[in-house]
């Protein structure tokens, strides 16, 4: 994810559809619940119609990637592992024994991992969801805090600090932050890449957090920016409710009015980014995975572009699309139940 | 975000007096001037590596300013020459995102049934995948004789719009449900007539404050495939020189000018894109204008 | 709008919902957490696989201080022999297993590994190998001869496995085990390369279990057993791999413990591990990296000499091996003048000074010096960088310049335009097509350049729909194959109107060449046969085949305050791994008893770590409850 995946959702979420406001006010309601999740399925069998025939387009002669380039292979044999991979059967007959291979859960087997591609993919998800689950709660928790702050406040210095910084690292490549952080960090009290350290005498999972620090140190500083300027913008809208006036009418304290009123009504954005956000964690970060070596799913995609690994790019780019659309579909689900106004209907 | 918009007027007044706003403008007309300007600037024939005359990875100098790079280039040649090509894969990119976005949001919004069905899926489909592992296998899809950079800014541009279209989409959703819409349908406007004439002057504002948040997506997106290899080393961008400063071993040779000049300029155009298109927002949305009060 | 009491309610309606995305990625960071706390367990949970009788293996044993790690830039693709095909599972398959014959670190030559000696019969067509008394697999069961006939079989009748050992194989047509520790292998013709067979030597009795379908797939990650001297004990996939040492090894005990292999995704990460001490050794770095760990602390570099070159390669007229024209390559490029004045425009010096960091050699033919028995160079007829002898050849030649400063050709037809394509993952190559596009423009050849990935320069050259391109090979230390890349049965096949590609890059098809070619697969005479070799190269510089821009070098950096006793091979300035044998890993020793010091102060940047988190928490708590207290105040005033 070289632009954080939030970062398209950002124009799509509030400004489009803001919520609270033109957004759906569905109760959830059986029929409800059954038309989202048909959707949904829809939405995933397009995908996998689309995608099996998107890398059939690439370019690049598999038989020769993964095969050594040297004594071992001669002419014949290129021809008989072109055979094997089925390159040579039409495109109707590999898209049907796909499908067939789909429907038992079989991705088939990856060309430059030799292994299936449900293992290659299951190897690697775990650091991905680590990574970018990390990053992503750090900052939407951080990010939700600072905006609120900021929105209450508007105009104050702190507010034009936080809000001139985010900004500026808003604009910033994560991967040129990593390569700052790499330089600047790295060999005194972090480490310079990987998940673990096959030495290391800590605990393992002490020795997975201290590698994975500063890492999702980049993908936080780039991400939390998203999520304290749209909380500090629903703040804004939230500041002058009447309802508000009315709170602070009946005395309550400043702080009381934004925690108990303000805050709770203006979260609901930020909410649905969140939840938005979450399919899009385990489809990784590829430019930090890279900088920093670290094992996830989005360095595989890049790495499975050699050759091409087709089954391969065909699972990832599955389960990427998946991950996507049941997040969508649990944020549909959810929202009756977080909009007070839903609710309140 | 409202299409009932004020007039060019007060909205430029409204903008102008938006800090943010004029910083971020100011920013973009002077980069502007420098890619426009670039022939005077500096000498196109100091981009090829047999002309390099300085010392290699030399650091800034009266001579070189901006230091030298692996052949002894001029890091400032190459940053004001990498500017023209950084804006323009920005703005074609977004214009075909724009473009793209634009129609098939109005096109899925006006059409019901099977086309407009069909529109959405793809629509979906965009929005559900991942935005850059798609931008690299597109990226590798394109014959040799495509240029390189083309073939970057259609990548660019094609994986952009799909939030434009959702917008545009909603928006397009709620104007046709207005009276002067079932009154052009009744006296038989056609569809082309209905979309262009009624629904795409009501979603042009919208799209502009969309255009240039997509313009600073698009140069980052840019950067970012040139880090990973993907860029055009024939025509020299900002990300294609941090490309080759990151390969050339600047960050463990300590070469810093040759990072940070690029890389400040990279920053700095895409924060200015981002001030203009949050001041757009503000000045086309009242709600957000008064709290900017 | 909404009353207040709404809005508390929702507030606790968020903080629900809050806590069960909190819990649902609980539970989805948890197996992950579980999954790497234990990383002394083996590995191979991961992949669900179990060796092929269905046991669990034991526990590895626990970590020594002893180890050595050495960074690889390549995950292995795969622990199975028959299946893996990058540089980084070799190197692990030459650790797990033996081959009958080595070769020497001093020159490459051959030299007893499982076979003590090996004879010749007098047609050449009989070899017979004595096989190593008292070898033990891993798991305790002796090495004998069936082992050796069992791998070789395989080889030959496998599909899986005639794919990864099918040359080294095709020309044996019996293998037979008369007794325990004698081998018969009986050819077709005479073959020079029965002394190079790369087939490892696999246990019988393991793999009989893994059926010809299971082998494609099969990853033998889970405590394989080998004869090697250094055993797999945990494989963990884009991470890292630990070979325990083998202290039977037959050729001697390794004297460290355990051998790690690290995998990094980029350069510059590595470059700083090496440099923190996390790890102990790097190899195959950039040049700019290289340069960097020069005045590391407790570092040294070593510019190993490398069997690889890299050329400027033309498309001599793309062909079928039917000869049917195909591609749509630049008719001047078949005129053998066009590409001597190419290759007079090349300043190799400036290549390998700038690109290269000088971090290499002049070329001559394509088997490198690091091979001198075999390797020819030009000495006198060296076509050297001349740009008015470029144009002046060109000029005689009756390529005329037009008014736009590009040449056509004599026969008033096309323009000297010529597509040159260098590859995008390789920052060197698309510097010297940068330079070689320059260097052109002044002769009157108007290069147009274009990047594209090796995959997508694989197909177009297949094609023969190129003109130039840059790429390299390395080359093996029997010349054979780099040799067969020109001959005509390489080029490419066509098979039902669609056609795929051969090992041939040029298309070069020349009768005098093929001979010299054939002549010297037979030769079993091995200065006899370098007479030949040597002939072969000197006629694919007297025709332009390739330019070849340079040999580069190979960089490795190590701990010197750590590990001695490093091997090169070959013995003159050659490289200390990836070789061909386990000369380093099976020799290095800790410098002095100091192996703890390496994670004392990796604890200490934890502890430094640790430490400055809390401060930077500490911090914001206090800047928060400070802002907080001043909300209130403002509040109050």
């Amino acid at each position: 994810m070289a632009l954080p995946a939030t970062q398209r959702l950002a124009e799509t979420a509030p400004a489009a559809e803001p919520p609270g406001r033109g957004r759906r006010r569905a109760a959830l309601t059986p029929r409800y619940v059954l038309g989202k999740v048909l959707a949904s399925a829809v939405t995933l069998a397009f995908v996998v119609v689309v995608n099996f025939f998107l890398f059939r387009v690439l370019p690049g002669d598999p038989a020769k990637a993964f095969s050594p380039r040297g004594r071992n292979a001669d002419p014949q044999r290129l021809v008989q592992i072109r055979r094997d991979l089925g390159l040579g059967l039409p495109w109707h007959e590999q898209f049907w024994a796909y499908v067939k291979a789909l429907a038992h859960g079989n991705l088939g087997t990856s060309w430059g991992q030799k292994q299936s591609v449900v293992s290659a993919i299951g190897d690697r998800l775990w650091p991905t969801v680590l990574l970018s689950g990390t990053a992503l709660l750090v900052s939407a928790a951080l990010g939700m805090w600072l905006g609120a702050r900021t929105g209450w406040r508007y105009g104050s210095p702190f507010d034009r600090l936080s809000s001139g910084v985010s900004i500026a690292l808003y604009s910033t490549p994560e991967w040129l932050i990593g390569l700052v952080l790499l330089t600047t960090v790295t060999g005194t009290a972090f480490p310079s890449g990987g998940m673990t350290d096959p030495r290391s005498t800590l605990p393992g999972a002490v020795d997975v957090a201290w590698h994975l620090v500063l890492p999702c140190l980049c993908l936080v500083l780039v991400y939390i920016a998203e999520y304290s300027l749209i909380m500090r913008s629903s703040m804004l809208d939230e500041r002058h409710a009447e309802y508000l006036t009315t709170a602070r009418a009946k005395g309550l304290r400043d702080d009381l009015v934004m925690r108990r009123h303000a805050w709770p009504n203006a979260l609901l954005p930020s909410t649905t980014l969140f939840f938005l956000s979450l399919g899009f964690v385990v489809s990784g970060a590829i430019t930090v995975e890279t900088v920093f070596s670290w094992p996830g799913l989005g360095r595989l995609t890049y790495d499975a572009l050699r050759g091409p690994d087709v089954p391969l790019l065909q699972g990832l780019f599955l389960t990427f699309s998946a991950g996507v659309i049941l997040m969508n579909l649990v944020a549909d689900l959810l929202y009756p139940l977080l909009d007070p106004r839903v609710r309140a209907a | 975000m409202t299409a009932a918009v004020a007039t060019p007027g007060s909205f430029w007044r409204t903008f102008r007096r938006d800090r943010e706003g004029m910083a971020g403008l100011v920013l973009l007309l002077l980069y502007t001037g420098v890619a426009v300007a670039a022939p005077l600037l500096a000498d196109p024939a100091g981009l090829s590596r047999i002309n390099g005359t300085g010392m290699p990875q030399s650091p800034p100098s009266l001579a070189y300013p901006f230091g030298t790079d692996e052949d002894g280039r001029s890091v400032l040649t190459m940053v004001i020459w990498g500017t023209r090509v950084s804006l323009i894969v920005g703005v074609a990119a977004t214009v075909i995102s724009m473009v793209i976005g634009t129609g098939v949001g109005i096109a899925a919004g006006h059409f019901r049934g099977a086309p407009g069905g069909l529109l959405n899926r793809l629509t979906e489909w965009f929005l559900v995948i991942p935005y850059l592992p798609l931008a690299i296998v597109l990226a590798t899809v394109f014959p040799p004789a495509v240029p390189k950079i083309i073939a970057i800014i259609i990548v660019i541009g094609v994986t952009s719009w799909s939030s434009t279209a959702r917008l545009v989409r909603a928006q397009t959703l709620s104007i046709e449900g207005r009276p002067y819409l079932e009154r052009a349908r009744a006296l038989g406007g056609g569809h082309w007539h209905q979309m262009r004439r009624h629904v795409l002057p009501n979603v042009m504002p919208l799209v502009l404050a969309n255009t240039t948040l997509t313009a600073s997506i698009a140069i980052l997106a840019e950067t970012t495939l040139s880090f990973l290899g993907l860029g055009d080393s024939q025509r020299v961008s900002w990300g294609v020189i941090l490309d080759q400063a990151y390969q050339g071993g600047a960050v463990s040779n300590h070469s810093w000018w040759w990072i940070l000049f690029p890389g400040l300029s990279l920053v700095v155009v895409v924060l200015a894109f981002n001030l203009c298109g949050r001041a757009l927002e503000r000045a086309l949305d009242p709600r957000l204008r008064g709290a900017t009060r | 709008m909404t009353s207040p009491l709404t809005g508390r309610s929702a507030r606790r309606r968020a903080g629900l919902a809050l806590a069960a995305v909190l819990a649902l990625l609980g539970t989805v960071a948890l197996p992950a957490g579980a999954a790497v706390a234990d990383t002394p367990s083996p590995a191979v949970d991961a992949d669900g696989s179990a060796p092929p009788d269905g046991s669990r293996s034991p526990a590895p044993p626990p970590r020594t201080s002893t180890s050595f790690v050495m960074g690889i830039k390549q995950d292995i693709d795969s622990l199975n022999p028959y299946v893996g095909v990058v540089a980084s599972a070799f190197e692990a398959y030459q650790l797990m297993y033996d081959y009958l014959i080595g070769s020497s670190a001093k020159d490459f030559s051959p030299e007893p590994q499982l076979a003590e000696s090996w004879s010749t019969s007098t047609d050449g067509k009989t070899w017979t190998y004595k096989i190593r008394q008292n070898v033990a697999w891993s798991d305790g069961e002796p090495l004998t001869a069936a082992d050796v006939v069992y791998s070789f079989q395989r080889a030959i009748d496998g599909e899986t496995e005639n794919g990864q050992y099918g040359n080294y194989v095709t020309n044996i047509t019996k293998v037979s085990a008369p007794d325990d520790h004698t081998v018969v292998m009986t050819t077709s013709e005479p073959s020079p390369s029965m002394l190079y067979l790369l087939v490892p030597i696999l246990p019988e009795h393991v793999w009989k279990n893994v059926s010809a379908k299971q082998v494609a797939t099969f990853p033998n990650n889970d405590r394989p057993v080998g004869s090697g001297p250094f055993q797999l004990v945990e494989a963990k996939k884009g991470q890292y791999y630990r070979f325990a040492a083998n202290k039977s090894y037959f050729g001697g005990a390794p004297k460290i413990d355990e051998l790690v292999f690290r995998v990094f995704a980029d350069d510059e990460a590595m470059g700083q591990a090496l440099r923190a001490g996390e790890i102990d050794m790097v190899q195959d770095v950039s040049a700019s990296v290289f340069e960097s760990l020069r005045d590391a602390k407790d570092v040294a570099t070593s510019d190993s000499r490398y069997s690889g070159f890299t050329e400027l390669a033309y498309n001599l007229g793309a062909a079928t091996v039917d000869d049917k024209p195909i591609g749509d390559g630049h008719p001047a490029l078949k005129d053998k003048r066009v590409r001597t004045a190419i290759d007079y425009a090349i300043d190799r010096r400036t290549l390998l000074d700038r690109v290269l960091r000088g971090h290499g050699e002049l070329p001559g033919g394509v088997v490198p010096p690091i091979y001198p028995g075999w390797h020819w160079s030009p000495g006198d007829d060296e076509r050297r960088f001349d740009l008015g002898k470029a144009n002046q050849i060109l000029d005689e030649a009756g390529y005329t310049k037009g008014s736009d400063g590009v040449r056509t050709m004599p026969n008033g037809g096309r323009k000297l335009e010529l597509r040159l394509f260098g590859r995008e993952n390789s920052d060197l190559s698309k510097r010297n097509v940068e330079y070689v596009r320059d260097w052109l423009g002044q002769i009157g050849i108007k290069v147009n350049v274009q990047i594209m990935s090796e995959d997508n320069l694989t197909v177009v050259i297949g094609q023969g729909k190129f003109d130039m391109f840059e790429w390299g090979w390395v080359v093996e230390p029997d010349p054979d194959f780099q040799l067969s890349v020109f001959t005509c049965d390489n080029r490419s096949t066509e098979d039902e109107g669609e056609v795929s590609a051969g090992w041939s890059d040029s298309f070069y098809c020349d009768e005098s060449y093929e001979e010299l070619y054939t002549k010297q697969k037979t030769i079993l005479d091995v200065s006899e046969r370098q007479t030949v070799v040597k002939q072969a190269q000197r006629k694919l510089y007297e025709d332009v085949v390739y330019s070849v821009l340079y040999y580069y070098n190979n960089f490795e950096a190590y701990r010197s305050d750590r590990f001695t006793g490093f091997v090169r091979q070959p013995n003159d300035g050659g490289s200390m791994v990836l070789q061909y044998g386990t000369f380093t890993y099976r020799n290095i020793e800790p410098v002095a008893a100091r192996a703890d010091e390496a994670s004392e102060s990796s604890d200490t940047g934890l502890w430094v770590a640790f430490g400055v988190g809390a401060v930077v928490l500490l911090g914001g708590l206090g800047t928060a409850f400070a802002l907080r207290r001043r909300a209130t105040a403002d509040e109050r005033e």
